[in-house]
């Protein structure tokens, strides 16, 4: 049996499991030193000057630096996704004269020690602030005389696509409804916070930076930006990530400042966040409200929607801060055919945490919108919320579908392949629909109210520009697979493997998969958007087809015959037709090693190939979630029943790992459903900057869960693999609000927001009686 | 997040004890550590001495004297919740006690230390209100009892004197024919309630109420007593009705987890079951 | 201030160690005898990632300063079984996808372990109510559960 999408056990697990993993923090070396940061205690204030003179005295401190000690001119951090219009609202490497949101790094201070020592010293940095007025929410800051986080205005841009004509579509709807949709802001809290150790390395008048990253290659390209070091003096490392989810997809401040002071310091730093550091200064996500007006008609097809978004992107634009207000917007509409789009995302900032993506992100405030949405209409036409969907929904004939919306990073959105209303009908029929009527129905009789939801939603995964993928293959046959994207936790180690081995045939414990290091890996893009699989993978099968080609060749000559008439079965190189007649792959290696003459038409020693690869577009995952909930009237409590996920991300590598990967979004997502919010005051202060207070879903929380793929194969790679990572979290928001919703229809209460918190699910009960 | 410097004794005798707190204006008692701990990582207590209970003989005993229950203030909270003498003669401890945090947690926390720490979202406090309780304490000038109606002051504040510590938990035994129940709202399994009820009722042969006891936590800067659902329990009212008096004299903050209002709503809504499921464990 | 003398037996080895008192196990752990498997992830005892045993019952090893430790027993992953050996739970997690970025997974093994031995054949709700003080936030859980389940059955418990 082929190894590709079998579900086999990960190459990674054993070492973790001996307790053996090598996360940022477990990083020791020789003469290593200590470094936290200073942090602005305001959300919004002006310095008026640092003294860093008492902390500088005590003998323990090897350097302190300040805004003034970095170079001259440094630029703030880019934002890569910034359109013409947007306004130059970037970070600076350390808060100079003002800082923006609580949290913002203000000095570097390092000491010989430990972190509790460190803590101790940083604590006698001065900063003199003069505090301002601060603004927290997006709707305070668009309101006439709100405070000003940068200049002339806290709309940092307006994003406007529009298809059609929808201004008259809806003027000429036989029905419209229009309501407000919110859903909150949350992060995604990897366990592993982030951390970094960065090493001067004289030899190559540059450094060595380990960092807990998603993007090595372009942390790598930012120290060379910002140090101004030739680009063969630095390497970055990522060694195993403890979950990232988006948080760590950016270089970020504590990166540049560390490179900084990498050469003065002259021994190893070290910077590992803490938990509490970890909520004020690592991107969150999310917080985005949506008015919508639809036009529809009696049969409860959507004819035309205005959408105008607001998101709260926080004190400063990050590397890609506005894919959450494009991606909200721009995929609004899902799997539906609405012919005419108005689309306004306007984009705010306030003095909070930076927003950037993460798991899900946009897709995940647009699939709640349209699928509350949809469900209204279908209220009001009294249809079955399956049937209206079905009604709405493309046909799988239309593939592939440009739908008239791009941006500068993700281009045009053409969805490549799909067959939603299979998808639909699956889910609902795994869900158990009618079944669970009835149940819904005797349940009531009995006061107890339970409900049942949809959250289908279309997906812009596998990202480009390109991801690297190399295989060489050692003399002994062995085979090393080097790949631009990196772990935190997904499996590459593991399906990058079963890719080689499926198109070599060697054995995949012969396999070794490298990742996560700029001086191993020539380039790279990184993790995140659900890429790895559909990009990176593709990258890896095409250089394994190189070397099966090179193999070839070199084999034709072995076995006197024409490359033609030679094929690659498990591991084996043979003549067609005459099994006898074969060289193993690793005879194959052995005969280009060095130390003898090549053969005849091959000009390398090795056994070695690359590919880059760059898809022409990027492929649309989709999904349809049905939650089954029971609301306690009394209380508002949420409880979750079942939660069904049938799941198209093409073709699957290791089912067992996209089942976890499905799973372990769903829980991301119940958690933005009920249970995550981080919560500031009107004055900027973060309200539950910890893990008490901040609710990430707990095992109790859980609710029976039933993951099953159906596979359209993407046309746009090889394999057809589309991206599963995050689809989990996109879809189940949608669904389980509309199940609550669905739950409290007798009382009439409307379901408008994340997350139906008790409170939330109470107030909404006592709204209308 | 590392706690700051502090120094550290592990006294063998109460005596001792008592000195090293004297010694140090400063000094707070450590008694399992569950909740100082997360204050000192946060830099949110800086203690200059830390004076641990844990070795001290004789505060580790779970003692039935009859009619009453005696739990060393250092004894154990898993220690506590899996003995069968506190099964038998406390089971609203015992019950509490399932929803104190985590298992983890329990091996550690300790009874004293939490019913001392006196978090208004706490469950062992609340026994102790609820059941008409007391502690024992002991300091320079010697030993006394505080009854727990008059231990809890406020926010994580008790009448324990600076200098004073608390040695044993002392909570009358159950009766005959009694139910009990631990009702609480939470997030999250394990969370600090957003409002809990913890109750204890005790029937006569005829099945009315003789004797009730509930507390509700998370509505106020501590721990409160309901007298007055008590009272209309013992005066023949419904677990309904009696309820709807769950709210008098509450005036519960607000905070990112709930509102004051929506507190008190569940200061009914946990009052009821309570009380039902109370009952019905009576009967 | 000054530092404090310890000894704890830490994975049948006894360590002798001079500790300031503000010291965490946790850190002891990791930084003094570079036992990296204890994963610091809250700090503040909310997340379980630190989970060990001492003397027999998880702890958090966050909310555990290192002189409170001193004469007793520690176990963290590492010392769980010999040498680079998998047990029965180790086995489970590997076989059911129990883990995706590991970083929870130490944690979780000590918690079931001591579960286990407590009660060798758990339901399905006991397993959930055990597992409430240790956050994961990669697998949902599902398969943390299927692994409690199969190292039940690989213990010989079950059926």
């Amino acid at each position: 049996m082929s190894l590709f999408g079998a579900s086999i056990r990960r190459k990674e697990d054993p070492r973790l499991l001996q307790g053996n993993g090598r996360y940022l923090s477990d990083i020791k070396l020789h003469g290593m030193v200590h470094a936290v940061f200073v942090r602005s205690p305001h959300a919004h204030a002006l310095i008026r000057g640092i003294d860093s003179s008492a902390a500088a005295a005590d003998p323990r401190v090897v350097c302190v630096l300040t805004p003034d000690d970095l170079p001259v001119g440094l630029p703030p951090l880019p934002c890569i996704d910034a359109e013409e219009t947007t306004k130059p609202f970037n970070q600076p490497i350390l808060a100079t004269d003002k800082v923006r949101f609580v949290g913002e790094p203000v000095a570097l201070v390092v000491v010989e020690g430990d972190r509790y020592i460190a803590e101790d010293i940083a604590g006698l940095v001065d900063v003199d602030y003069e505090p301002l007025p601060a603004v927290s929410t997006a709707e305070a800051a668009v309101a006439p005389d709100a405070p000003l986080v940068h200049f002339d205005s806290n709309v940092v841009d307006v994003l406007e696509y529009s298809v059609g004509d929808a201004s008259s579509a809806l003027a000429a709807a036989p029905h419209t409804l229009s309501e407000r949709f919110i859903t909150q802001r949350y992060a995604g809290t990897p366990l592993e916070t982030r951390g970094v150790i960065v090493e001067w390395d004289e030899p190559r008048r540059g450094l060595t930076m380990w960092s807990s990253t998603q993007v090595p290659h372009s942390l790598k390209a930012t120290l060379v930006g910002y140090l101004g070091l030739p680009e063969n003096a630095v390497r970055v490392i990522a060694p195993d990530v403890g979950g990232a989810f988006g948080v760590k997809l950016q270089p970020y401040p504590e990166e540049i400042v560390l490179g900084l002071a990498a050469e003065q310091v002259g021994r190893p730093i070290k910077w590992v966040e803490d938990r509490y550091e970890h909520f004020l200064a690592s991107t969150h996500g999310r917080e985005q409200y949506h008015d919508v007006e639809v036009g529809y008609d009696d049969d409860g097809r959507i004819l035309a929607i205005h959408d105008h978004a607001v998101t709260n992107t926080g004190a400063y634009l990050q590397r890609l801060t506005l894919v959450e207000p494009f991606i909200g917007v721009s995929m609004l509409s899902g799997p539906y055919v609405i012919e005419h789009q108005q689309l306004v995302s306007t984009v705010v900032m306030t003095n909070t945490t930076p927003l950037n993506p993460f798991r899900g992100v946009g897709h995940v405030q647009a699939a709640f919108t349209m699928e509350r949405i949809v469900d209204l209409v279908a209220a009001a036409v009294g249809v079955d919320p399956g049937e209206v969907r079905k009604r709405n929904m493309f046909s799988k004939d239309v593939f592939p579908l440009h739908r008239g919306i791009g941006n500068v990073l993700a281009g045009e959105i053409i969805y490549d392949s799909g067959d939603y209303q299979e998808c639909l009908r699956r889910a609902m029929a795994a869900a158990e629909w009618d079944d669970f009527r009835r149940e819904q129905e005797s349940a009531r009789a009995e006061g107890r109210y339970k409900g049942i939801g949809i959250g289908f939603f279309v997906e812009e995964t596998g990202l480009g520009p390109y991801e690297s993928g190399r295989v060489r293959v050692e003399p002994s046959g062995q085979v090393i697979v080097f790949t631009g994207a990196c772990s935190s936790g997904q499996g590459h180690d593991t399906v990058l493997a079963q890719i080689t081995a499926d198109e070599l045939g060697v054995e995949f414990d012969d396999i070794v998969v490298v990742h996560g290091d700029t001086d191993l890996v020539a380039s790279g893009v990184g993790t995140y958007a659900s890429r790895s699989a559909p990009i990176g993978g593709t990258a890896v099968r095409h250089a394994a087809g190189s070397i099966k080609e090179q193999a070839i060749r070199i084999a034709a000559e072995m076995l006197e015959a024409s490359p033609q008439d030679i094929e690659l079965i498990g591991g084996e190189v043979r003549v067609k037709g005459s099994p006898g007649s074969s060289v193993s792959l690793a005879q194959v290696a052995g005969r280009v090693a060095p130390g003898q003459p090549l053969p005849a038409g091959v000009d390398e020693y090795t056994l070695d190939a690359t590919d880059v690869y760059h898809p022409p577009t990027n492929t649309f995952s989709y999904g349809c979630h049905v939650a089954t909930v029971e609301v306690d009237i009394d209380s508002g409590v949420v409880t979750l029943l079942r939660h069904v996920v049938v799941n198209d991300s093409g073709t699957l590598i290791n089912p067992l790992l996209v089942d976890g990967q499905v799973q372990g979004g769903v829980a991301l997502g119940i958690g933005g459903a009920l249970l995550e919010e981080i919560v500031y005051g009107d004055d900027g202060q973060p309200l539950n900057a910890n893990f008490m207070d901040y609710l990430v879903p707990a095992i109790g929380n859980m609710p029976e869960m039933v993951v099953e793929h159906m596979i359209v194969p993407t046309p746009l790679n090889a394999d057809g693999m589309k991206g599963a990572g995050e689809g989990g979290a996109v879809g189940a928001p949608a669904a389980i609000a509309n199940a609550v919703a669905d739950a409290v229809l007798p009382f009439g209460a409307k379901i408008t927001e994340t997350p139906l918190g008790p409170e939330t699910v109470y107030r909404a009960l006592q709204d209308v009686s | 997040m590392k706690p700051p410097d502090f120094d550290y004794v592990a006294p063998t005798s109460v005596d001792d004890a008592i000195k090293a707190l004297g010694s140090d204006a400063e000094a707070k008692v450590l008694a399992g550590g569950q909740s100082l701990i997360p204050l000192l990582a946060f830099r949110l207590a800086g203690p200059s001495l830390l004076v641990d209970l844990a070795r001290v003989d004789g505060l580790d005993h779970i003692t039935d004297e009859g009619d009453r229950l005696v739990i060393g203030a250092m004894t154990r909270q898993r220690r506590a919740e899996r003995d069968p003498v506190v099964a038998e003669r406390c089971p609203l401890l015992v019950e509490s006690l399932r929803h104190v945090g985590h298992p983890q947690i329990r091996s550690r926390g300790t009874i004293g230390g939490s019913v001392a720490h006196a978090d208004p979202a706490a469950e062992l406090p609340a026994v102790v209100l609820a059941l008409g309780g007391r502690v024992h304490v002991t300091g320079h000038s010697g030993d006394r009892t505080i009854e727990a109606e008059d231990l809890f002051q406020g926010f994580l504040s008790t009448s324990i004197e600076d200098g004073e510590i608390l040695t044993a938990v002392e909570v009358p035994a159950s009766g005959p024919r009694t139910g009990w129940s631990v009702v609480e709202i939470a997030r999250r399994p394990g969370d600090y309630a957003l409002c809990g009820a913890l109750c204890q009722l005790q029937l006569d042969d005829a099945g009315a109420v003789v004797d009730a006891h509930l507390a509700l936590i998370g509505v106020g800067d501590r721990p409160m007593r309901a007298h007055a659902v008590e009272a209309a329990v013992l005066g023949g009212a419904s677990p309904v009705e009696a309820a709807t008096l769950a709210p008098d004299g509450l005036s519960p903050g607000s905070d990112v987890h709930a509102s004051s209002d929506y507190r008190l709503h569940l200061a009914t809504v946990t009052s009821r079951r309570a009380l039902t499921q109370a009952l019905e464990s009576a009967a | 201030m000054s530092d404090h003398a310890v000894t704890i037996r830490v994975n049948g080895v006894e360590r002798s160690e001079s500790v300031p008192a503000r010291l965490t196990l946790a850190d002891f752990l990791r930084e003094r005898l570079d036992l990296t498997a204890t994963h610091l992830a809250c700090e503040h005892g909310v997340c379980g990632a630190c989970t060990v045993l001492v003397d027999g019952e998880t702890a958090r090893a966050c909310l555990l300063l290192t002189v409170q430790a001193d004469g007793s027993e520690v176990t963290t992953l590492e010392g769980l079984t010999e040498g680079d050996e998998l047990g029965p739970i180790e086995q489970a997690f590997w076989a059911k996808h129990g883990m995706q970025c590991g970083f929870c997974t130490p944690g979780f093994v000590l918690t079931i372990a001591e579960m286990l031995d407590d009660n060798p054949n758990p339901t399905r709700e006991e397993i959930i109510e055990g597992l409430g003080g240790n956050l994961c936030r990669c697998t949902g859980y599902v398969k943390i559960v299927e692994a409690v389940e199969e190292a039940v059955s690989l213990r010989g418990g079950g059926g």
